[in-house]
């Protein structure tokens, strides 16, 4: 809600001063949307979930594709070919010079890119690790729907068209990899930056969350002398 | 600028993120021909437990690389220098000799390294045993409208590769294979076949097994989907006491809803315990009655009862059914008649005598006074001596203080009604707080 400062002021704190102390107030209509600052809230503490479950999932995982992938200082080489996943290592710079809408645009792609790899999983594995998968699945599309929410409630519109990766062409299902170890090694790789990715956007709905105002309550007025 | 690595707060699995972009050495790889930095022959080969294979590396020319730079690991580990022959300037091979099975399903890791370490190429070696034939398919029908089966696998659990089941039934008389789709349902190794069933007639149901080395199928199994038939637990079990005789009880039940036209050959069971004791007795000759009077049982005793039903000769099957669910669990208590006081402790015994005959009391004069009260009465009592029995964290406190109530269904109907105490029951020793949820609960009732 958008108020000019000095005309409004007044009869708005009047306002939220009424509502807290009448139980009803008949000559108001009023509905509370869960204003941006709530959303990106839930938005934060929802990042911070799928970070702890991913170490559990990461850990399950990489105990499936076997030595060396879960070895604590693993490191393969990264191959030129269609990512899954946008990176998240960039230019923190950069990335700091970007709008709010550009960022939470990108987080929104990053985080549907991954979704659409994990669920090209199903299938694989222990019956253990397939339903791990299945539950950060279903954590990792509502951050998805989650940050929507915030898009939209900002006011942003969301990024158009079904993912895709960077060359244009449309992710395979094995993603790309022309064989088995290649694949693991593709894998490792998404785990990892799907890691960097959580790990920064908690920092940026942070910082979001601190620039937009705590409780922002939406009045529709009827007339009734207001 | 860039931030250091290990920032504060950063996660430690499997390292700290580095927000710098992790360039290994060799630079970027170049485009076709040579995609990647070395070539492994074979890739992702399957082979049987004991055999041998000769795997080569070839490095591409791009690299500078010669095949004495490099190295070969298995599952993370070295393998010994020993083993590799050079077959070429740029191309390594290695000897394994009597693999064992696959480390993990997703396939052992044999890694082609160079000398520093970094990895030019890697292949999956799957190593395992063909599947063997699933065993023991058993299958049930849910009131003669689906079908569900499971089995066991032909050895102890998987086998080193990951085995895919697929349960395929036909109609005996007729042609065509039919593939179960809803997996897992009843466990690991079980599919659920929802619908588009005959009756009347038998099918033919076996498992096929299959891995990367093979296939194997399971004897088949022939049935009638009316010989499997299970159904639900017969509900509005209701347990009563038989005028008063100290020594029976009277069961009553409803035959189960949904095959309630067919139940004419049903056989029921009935098993029973005393409440404190986990040893349940039960009757079997019970027949198809829907009642049944249990006999010889001890006075003054609250007994758990609880009933089952097999739909036996369903349409006119010869063969025994499948025993439903037991019901859920039934309390009621026999009579204890004033003269036996001897053989029990006889201060508890004396408590409870007293304590439920100002319950029945209580309950008798609140039917009078109090509207929609037909719930209320010794058997709402004895039912919460069953759920008292469930509750974990009440048993102890059972033995201490009997009526401590924390029954939620309790709290919740006693919550924010106040009723003060009919005076004919103000002298009563009772527990306060039995008081207090007791009569409010009547108050509830009487709203």
């Amino acid at each position: 809600m958008e108020l000019r400062a000095g005309d409004s002021w007044g009869i708005f704190t009047f306002l939220c001063a009424a509502l807290c102390n009448l139980p009803a107030l008949p000559a108001l209509n009023c509905t509370e949307e869960l204003g941006p600052g709530q959303s990106i809230q839930k938005t934060y503490d929802l990042t911070r979930y799928l970070e702890h479950q991913l170490r559990t999932l990461a850990g399950t995982y990489l105990n499936y594709l076997g030595p060396p992938f879960n070895e604590p200082d693993f490191n393969p080489p990264r191959l030129a070919h269609a990512e899954r996943v946008p990176s998240a290592t960039v230019d923190l710079d950069l990335w700091r010079g970007l709008t709010d809408n550009a960022r939470l645009a990108a987080n929104y792609r990053a985080y549907s890119r991954v979704l659409c790899s994990l669920r090209a999983l199903d299938g694989q594995g222990t019956a253990e690790l397939r339903h791990r998968l299945g539950h950060f699945c279903s954590s990792l599309q509502g951050l998805v729907l989650s940050i929507a929410g915030v898009m939209s409630s900002l006011g942003y519109p969301l990024p158009a068209g079904p993912p895709v990766s960077p060359g244009g062409a449309s992710i395979p299902p094995n993603g790309g990899a022309p064989n088995d170890f290649l694949k693991k090694m593709d894998d490792f790789w998404l785990l990892k930056e799907l890691q960097t990715w959580l790990w920064r956007s908690a920092k940026d709905f942070n910082r979001l969350k601190k620039k937009v105002p705590p409780a922002v309550v939406t009045l529709r007025m009827e007339a009734r002398g207001f | 600028c860039r931030e250091a690595a290990a920032a504060p707060g950063t996660p430690a699995w499997p390292r700290p993120p580095s927000l710098v972009l992790l360039i290994p050495k060799g630079a970027s790889w170049p485009e076709p021909p040579w995609n990647y930095p070395a070539v492994i022959s074979p890739q992702d080969p399957t082979l049987l437990i004991g055999s041998s294979l000769v795997a080569t590396c070839t490095v591409s020319p791009d690299f500078h690389l010669k095949a004495e730079d490099l190295y070969w690991t298995l599952n993370g580990r070295r393998l010994p220098a020993a083993s590799y022959a050079a077959l070429g300037p740029t191309t390594l091979s290695v000897a394994l000799a009597r693999l064992n099975g696959s480390k993990q399903q997703s396939g052992d890791n044999l890694v082609c390294h160079s000398r520093d370490g970094g990895i030019l190429a890697g292949s999956c070696l799957y190593v395992g045993l063909p599947p063997e034939k699933p065993v023991n398919i058993t299958c049930w029908s849910k009131n003669m409208k689906d079908l569900t089966c499971k089995w066991a696998p032909g050895t102890e659990g998987e086998t080193f590769l990951h085995t895919n089941y697929t349960l395929k039934y036909k109609l005996r008389w007729y042609g065509r294979d039919n593939t179960c789709q809803e997996y897992h349902t009843a466990g690991p190794y079980s599919c659920h076949i929802p619908k588009d069933l005959a009756l009347f007639t038998p099918y033919e149901i076996w498992v096929e097994a299959s891995n990367r080395l093979g296939v194997a199928v399971s004897d088949v199994v022939m049935l009638d989907i009316l010989d499997v038939v299970t159904t639900d637990p017969p509900p509005d079990v209701h347990v009563s006491r038989v005028g008063d005789l100290e020594d029976q009880l009277s069961v009553r039940w409803s035959s189960p809803p949904a095959l309630k036209d067919f139940l004419f050959q049903a056989k029921y069971q009935i098993q029973y315990r005393v409440e404190d004791s986990s040893e349940w007795k039960v009757v079997d000759d019970v027949g198809n009655q829907t009642s049944c009077r249990l006999a010889g049982l001890r006075p003054g005793t609250v007994y758990f009862v609880q009933v089952r039903c097999n739909p036996f000769g369903i349409y006119g099957s010869k063969k025994a059914g499948i025993w439903s669910d037991w019901s859920n669990p039934t309390a009621a208590s026999t009579p204890r008649s004033e003269r036996a006081a001897g053989g029990c402790d006889p201060k508890g015994g004396e408590q409870n005598t007293t304590l439920r005959r100002e319950l029945k009391q209580f309950f008798g004069w609140v039917k009078k006074h109090a509207y929609g009260c037909s719930n209320l009465g010794i058997k709402l009592y004895d039912q919460w001596r069953v759920w008292l029995q469930k509750s974990h964290k009440t048993r102890n406190q059972v033995g201490k203080e009997p009526f401590t109530l924390l029954s939620p269904a309790w709290v919740g109907m006693g919550r924010g009604y106040g009723v003060n105490p009919p005076p004919g029951l103000r002298g009563v020793t009772w527990t306060r707080r039995l008081r207090g949820a007791l009569l409010v609960s009547a108050g509830a009732s009487r709203r």
